[in-house]
């Protein structure tokens, strides 16, 4: 949140000092460990999987086997390696949650910023807009906007985006609201800061820890809107591989054959455990007080 | 005669908060007058409306619900009034700066001290971030915290450390007139002293002109070169410290001494003033102190007092000291 351009000599040391808090939290290191081990997997898939071979050609002969050496994690019902599947759908799952949170947070989080500082008409305003947006069920609303654009994979991502944009609006507004009228928030304006300097520098850094937990489960439920899109045909498009839609797909299946949906759900639970985990490590890093 | 230079005046100042109650007279008229270099103890109960005095000074006056009515507030010769919101900013910290009361909640949380103070330099001089900091680490050496301590956080100092941060960020941009609004309210006996010393010889060092709240009179007679007493949104009493601490003439000025304890006479009773101060939503009619002050007669209860000369630079408003009221405070000194 350093708006307003904080030197680079300092923000080297403050950084290095919130990882060094960071390294101490058990738990934070072993999220940071599994979202480091699933975005290398993505990122370098191509070096060990083939994907036109393991991952969209069908083997009907071999499906619904369960996992082997040959498939870890078995296969699924056109005879599709799912591991590999698993992993090429983590490009589209990470990248929709990770972005979808972004701008439901940059765009709910200023709104709600604005709202909370300024209160009276504007507050109004902008929050009865947001209960309007509350109101319309987030799905149907991502479904009527990726309908109208198209099902490209970033109209999804907005779409996902803008349907989490009131419940980051609610939430940091109550953050500001509870902090503004403490006094250093009175200090600073006696000192000279103008409205925009009091919001970046002192009010956004003292409403991070709900802003924190709010994201990381963001992220949880982004490639959960995700997967239900491709789940109707909005989303990805098969046999394009993601995470939701395989869950979906699996569903005919889930009495012989569990692991078509074990294998996805567990992708999902661990990658929103491990951010969890770190959103939970980076909250208490992020705060001063907590330092030991 | 020498011209005398004024740091701060305050002609006729009103403020009112606007509450579902009714009308809080916050202020209500009050002028004051702060010579360059001098120090003024502005001292009255809880609510007097000490503090929306100088909030009002720095235009930091929450607006809805707070509202200036009238008045004019000049600052080095200028009108705050007249200044825009742009304007403002450059003068708050810079011209003008404010401690507050309590240095517990009065620092953010999550800064460093040393970035704090450097924000207040950054904010008011074409410096960068490393001189800043610089700069910053000065003044802490100045206030008595090492300079090495400026990558702490608050929680890690003492009441009295934080509150020298304050004074640190209050003072590092050299402003003409500081605003102490209780500034040791908050702190314990030994440590006020300490504050208090610190701050008189920055003020000297920068020619500093200060308005020093408090309701502590021991403060005042300590740092304080003239007094104003405020009462229920009104200076009751205005003068040197001389003439308010030997010549005390307003009821209830009597009334706060006779509140302190003397040493010399510990076997004496302490005498207080009796009620309490006067819900400001509904002030009483006539002078605002009457239904507490002793000597109260009829007219008190109707005619509103104004402001009287007793001596060049002691005044006071109370009836008893204009012509053909009939007023006498009897045993006054």
């Amino acid at each position: 949140m350093n708006k307003n351009g904080v030197g680079n000599y300092k923000k080297r040391g403050m950084a290095k000092e919130i990882m060094r808090r960071l390294m101490k939290n058990k738990m934070a290191v072993a999220g940071l460990v599994i979202i480091t081990i699933l975005i290398l997997l993505a990122v370098f898939a191509d070096v060990f999987i083939d994907y036109e071979k393991d991952v969209v050609a069908q083997d009907i002969p071999n499906r619904l086997q369960g996992p082997s050496a040959e498939h870890w994690c078995g296969t699924d019902e056109f005879g599709r390696d799912i591991f590999a599947r698993l992993v090429y759908g983590s490009r589209v799952s990470l990248l929709v949650g990770v972005v979808a949170v972004v701008v439901a947070l940059l765009i709910g989080g200023i709104l709600g910023a604005v709202a909370g500082y300024y209160e009276g008409v504007l507050d109004n305003v902008i929050m009865r807009v947001m209960d309007i947006f509350l109101a319309v069920p987030s799905i149907l609303m991502a479904i009527t906007i990726v309908a109208a654009f198209g099902t490209n994979l970033i109209y999804v991502m907005i779409a996902i985006g803008i349907s989490g944009v009131p419940g980051f609006a609610r939430i940091v507004r109550a953050a500001v609201l509870s902090v503004k009228d403490q006094e250093f928030v009175e200090s600073s304006k006696a000192i000279g800061a103008a409205n925009i300097t009091v919001i970046f520098r002192e009010i956004i850094p003292n409403c991070m820890a709900p802003i924190i937990v709010q994201a990381t489960l963001g992220v949880a439920g982004s490639i959960l809107s995700t997967a239900s899109l491709s789940f109707i045909g909005l989303g990805v498009q098969p046999p394009s591989p993601e995470w939701g839609a395989m869950l979906s797909g699996g569903r005919n299946y889930l009495r012989d054959a569990t692991h078509l949906t074990l294998f996805p759900g567990l992708a999902i639970v661990i990658t929103v455990l491990a951010l969890n985990l770190l959103g939970d490590g980076l909250r208490d890093a992020l705060d001063p007080r907590l330092k030991q | 005669m020498e011209e005398k230079k004024y740091a701060l005046k305050i002609k006729d100042l009103v403020v009112q908060y606007k509450t579902d109650d009714g009308v809080v007279e916050a202020v209500n008229g009050i002028d004051l007058m702060i010579e360059q270099g001098k120090t003024m103890g502005l001292v009255g109960e809880t609510g007097a409306g000490k503090t929306t005095t100088a909030l009002s000074v720095l235009r930091l006056i929450p607006e809805p619900p707070g509202k200036i009515i009238r008045g004019s507030i000049e600052l080095e010769g200028k009108n705050v009034f007249e200044y825009s919101e742009k304007e403002m900013e450059k003068i708050r910290g810079n011209a003008v700066s404010m401690i507050f009361q309590d240095p517990m909640t009065s620092l953010n949380p999550v800064m460093t001290v040393g970035d704090q103070i450097a924000e207040v330099i950054e904010l008011h001089e074409k410096v960068d971030k490393k001189s800043a900091m610089e700069k910053a680490k000065e003044m802490l050496e100045m206030v008595g915290i090492p300079g090495n301590r400026a990558n702490e956080y608050p929680h890690q100092f003492s009441g009295g450390m934080k509150q020298r941060v304050v004074i640190a960020m209050a003072l590092v941009c050299n402003p003409g007139f500081l605003i102490a609004d209780e500034p040791t309210t908050a702190l314990d006996v030994t440590i006020q002293a300490q504050v208090l010393d610190l701050m008189a010889k920055l003020r000297q060092k920068y020619n500093t002109s200060t308005l020093m709240i408090t309701h502590d009179l021991g403060i005042v007679a300590e740092v304080c070169d003239h007094v104003a007493i405020m009462y229920a949104g009104n200076i009751v009493e205005s003068g040197s410290l001389r003439d308010i601490f030997e010549n005390t003439a307003h009821p209830y000025t009597e009334g706060l001494f006779g509140s302190l304890p003397d040493i010399e006479k510990r076997t004496e009773k302490l005498k207080p003033i009796p009620g309490l101060m006067p819900d400001p939503t509904n002030l009483p009619k006539g002078c605002p102190f009457h239904p507490r002050c002793k000597y109260c007669q009829d007219i008190c209860k109707t005619r509103v007092p104004v402001k009287t000369s007793v001596s060049d630079t002691h005044a006071v408003s109370c009836l008893a000291y204009e012509e053909g009221t009939g007023v006498v405070l009897g045993g006054a000194k």
